[in-house]
């Protein structure tokens, strides 16, 4: 059974799936069940996966029985291995979390959206774990579908951010697959240790440059880089809640990760840094991007929207970490991605547990909640400790290793954008705040619902949320353990001197 | 904004065209994507799988998880449609009726309407002609439509086909008989929920055909091992796991294009519609 842990975790939640859109239209109330079921076998898996890794070293598995270059294969690291088990474990969480919402939102057709949930984790785990590039294809397109239509059962303008979605996400994709094309014919293969080693002898040669380029401009774009980030605040900030709370912590994670295995793994540190020296120019990019995805933020009147913003921001810490170049750089990169979706998933559960009572996230209702809703705040407070870096929490410790990898680099301008985006974090988070525990509910609350009927949410909302929030202190504190046994090995491999 | 517009394609396209310069010329057969990988389906596909379409081959076995994904995105999309169009409102306003014996139409208010008879039935709001050919040309020509589907699916292992191609004909003789008709005569054929349930149990056969080769022991989707529930040698088993698979791919093909069809030509209602 060991051996199968990869192809389980992608495939068990696959199955469910199906079962849960067909049971939706004979029993609707075994949905939610079912669905947690798949979930959690997933999530249970990919930390016996992980554990597996980390003890024993990288799993490869051989779909369909067929040798590596011949057929698709699986192979997991400790740097996917991680990424999987933060993604289904928070996807479990999220699923836990928001049931009630999903109830409220889309009522007629929770068994639809339940098996939407569950495809799209499929899609982001099989991106994870797979070793092909074109696999990685196939599965970023079950991941994008799901998440187009997820978005689109929102209200108001819902539908109309997920289609301006959909027309940039399916460029990105196009992009990618262009840059896979031209990979094959250079190479004449899809599986990425076999490109890799194919590789090195082309690597003068303009087609691997252009495919290159493709695939990072397609993996920029699904990863709102800045100045590719137009969809995001819409597409997040008017998905339903459990939607968005799923989506918005994990889909951009995931193209960072794809990032970081294409640099990685794939074009190899060799190629990237030394011959097309590309690194300060991305780390410049991504400055950009940690600046202005902080000023943008500055301007949001709601808070949805608000932490949309900061998602952009954060893309730019990431991007510039592993655009770095140096140990200390990718190491902050990496431990970024595993430390952003989960303060991004305690924000946004936050949210949703707000929403959830007031119908509204403008900035103005907001007032008087910390004594309405003091759990809730009191989550949301741990959450933006963490996003501003403050000690305890894990936020800190990856803004350590990036600002560390930015001076080893010399790129001052990099640690300045860090450092500003903290200060202009603050500022943000700690206006809500205020807001919410200085004003007067009663008597400024001008919107329709009343202020009698705003309490705390339901615990099957607020455990969950208490459970993420403890999370952001304990990985904080399990820092050391996280980078020397997961990280380390990964980047050294890759060829960055400690 | 147009003009940036043009620079970026300029751009792009010289960007292109630059990078073609290292590319092999065309139709090399010393190519590294005709020397490396797909040399060797050619040479396996059939002694590995005996299907002699190496198509199907790599399809549905080499790279059958890719299949089986695609699949689960044309679920995605029949999904996606329903949860973006769907209303489960039934239409406000009056409908019309047909008396059967003497073909005379009725308008009737939307508080009076009857129970169900066989003396009238419905048609649709925005009218369209009785046509008693092209009623009867097409209800005839649905089963020889669905029957080629059949063969299509049947006949991928030899000849261009397959599940996804003969999953869309099969959808399509459906769509025929709701073009020729109307939506209430398909639907009373295949009602709504049989389609959704279809969409799911093609991609289930798909994906419990995988899982069940892990039951038996072996790797996920590796056919081979089923060789002992099919009573055939490992190699033929790989070709009967593929058409089992074909057949899972033409039931959601199938369904997903009836559900899309059904949901955009409505609306989203599923009552009335082309």
């Amino acid at each position: 059974m060991n051996h199968h842990y990869p192809v389980l975790i992608v495939t068990l939640p696959l199955l469910f799936a199906f079962v849960v859109s067909g049971t939706a239209w004979v029993k609707k109330s075994l949905c939610f069940p079912l669905t947690v079921a798949g979930m959690g076998l997933s999530a249970w898996f990919s930390i016996c996966l992980l554990g597996q890794v980390a003890t024993t070293g990288p799993v490869e598995y051989r779909l369909g029985g067929w040798a590596m270059p011949w057929g698709i294969g699986y192979r997991v690291d400790t740097l996917n291995g991680m990424v999987i088990a933060v993604v289904t474990v928070l996807a479990f969480i999220n699923l836990i979390a928001t049931r009630k919402t999903v109830v409220q939102e889309t009522p007629d057709k929770t068994g639809a959206f339940y098996s939407l949930y569950l495809l799209f984790v499929v899609g982001l785990t099989g991106i994870l774990v797979t070793g092909d590039l074109f696999n990685l294809y196939v599965l970023l397109e079950v991941a994008s579908l799901t998440s187009y239509a997820l978005i689109g059962m929102g209200n108001g303008r819902a539908p109309m951010s997920a289609l301006n979605y959909l027309f940039l996400g399916t460029l990105g994709g196009c992009f990618y697959l262009l840059g896979v094309g031209y990979l094959y014919i250079m190479t004449g293969s899809l599986n990425m240790a076999d490109v890799a080693t194919l590789l090195p002898p082309l690597f003068k040669s303009s087609a691997i440059v252009m495919a290159f380029i493709f695939c990072m401009a397609g993996v920029s774009i699904k990863m709102a880089f800045f100045p590719l980030h137009m969809w995001l605040p819409n597409a997040y900030g008017n998905a339903p809640t459990a939607a968005g709370s799923l989506i918005a912590p994990l889909m951009t994670k995931v193209m960072v990760y794809v990032l970081i295995r294409l640099m990685l793994t794939i074009f190899s540190v060799d190629f990237v840094f030394v011959i097309l020296k590309m690194g300060p120019p991305m780390v410049w990019m991504s400055s950009l991007a940690i600046a202005a995805g902080a000023v943008f933020a500055l301007a949001q009147k709601n808070l949805k929207r608000m932490l949309c913003y900061i998602i952009v921001s954060e893309i730019g810490y990431m991007m510039g970490g592993a655009w770095l170049g140096n140990n200390a750089g990718m190491t902050g990169a990496v431990l970024h991605i595993f430390n952003d979706a989960i303060m991004t998933l305690c924000l946004f559960l936050c949210a949703g547990s707000i929403y959830y009572r007031t119908q509204g996230l403008e900035m103005e209702r907001l007032k008087g909640l910390f004594r309405k809703m003091p759990v809730t705040m009191a989550c949301f407070v741990a959450g933006a400790l963490s996003i501003i870096g403050v000690p305890p929490t894990c936020g800190f410790f990856s803004k350590w290793y990036l600002i560390s990898g930015g001076l080893a680099a010399g790129q001052y301008a990099f640690v300045a954008a860090l450092i500003f985006s903290s200060l202009v974090n603050a500022i943000l988070f700690f206006r809500v705040i205020e807001i919410s525990y200085y004003g007067d509910f009663e008597t400024h609350n001008a919107h329709g619902s009343s202020g009698a009927a705003v309490m705390e949410s339901p615990a099957s909302m607020l455990v969950p949320l208490i459970i993420v929030s403890t999370g952001l202190v304990v990985v904080g504190l399990y820092t050391g353990g996280i980078v020397n046994h997961l990280i380390h090995p990964i980047v050294l491999k890759a060829g960055f001197s400690g | 904004m147009k003009a940036i517009g043009l620079i970026i394609v300029v751009l792009v396209g010289a960007l292109l065209l630059y990078s073609t310069e290292d590319f092999p010329s065309w139709g090399d057969p010393a190519s590294p994507a005709s020397v490396h990988v797909a040399a060797h389906h050619l040479k396996k596909a059939i002694p590995e799988t005996s299907v002699p379409n190496v198509v199907t081959a790599v399809l549905a076995d080499y790279r059958g998880y890719d299949t089986m994904f695609e699949t689960s995105v044309i679920f995605c999309a029949g999904l996606g449609c329903f949860v973006l169009l769907r209303l489960f409102k039934k239409r406000d306003d009056d409908s019309y009726y047909r008396h059967v014996a003497t073909g005379i139409t009725l308008h009737i208010k939307k508080d009076k309407i009857p129970d169900a008879s066989s003396e009238f039935e419905r048609i649709d709001t925005l009218w369209t002609p009785y046509d008693l050919i092209v009623k009867n040309v097409c209800r005839i020509l649905a089963p020889f439509v669905q029957l080629f589907a059949l063969y299509v699916i049947a006949h991928g292992h030899h000849s261009p086909g397959g599940g996804f191609q003969g999953g869309v004909i099969l959808g399509a003789s459906v769509i025929l008989i709701a073009i020729s008709h109307d939506m209430r005569t398909a639907l009373g054929r295949i009602s709504e929920k049989t389609v959704h349930i279809l969409m799911a149990v093609g991609v289930l056969i798909y994906s419990g055909i995988g899982a069940l080769c892990i039951l038996m022991g072996r790797n996920f989707l590796d056919y081979a091992a089923l060789s002992r529930i099919l009573f055939t040698d490992k190699i033929e088993a790989r070709s009967l796991g593929i058409f089992g698979v074909e057949v899972g791919v033409g039931i959601t093909v199938m369904a997903v294009m009836i559900s899309i069809y059904n949901n955009l030509s409505s609306e989203g209602r599923q009552d009335e519609g082309l």
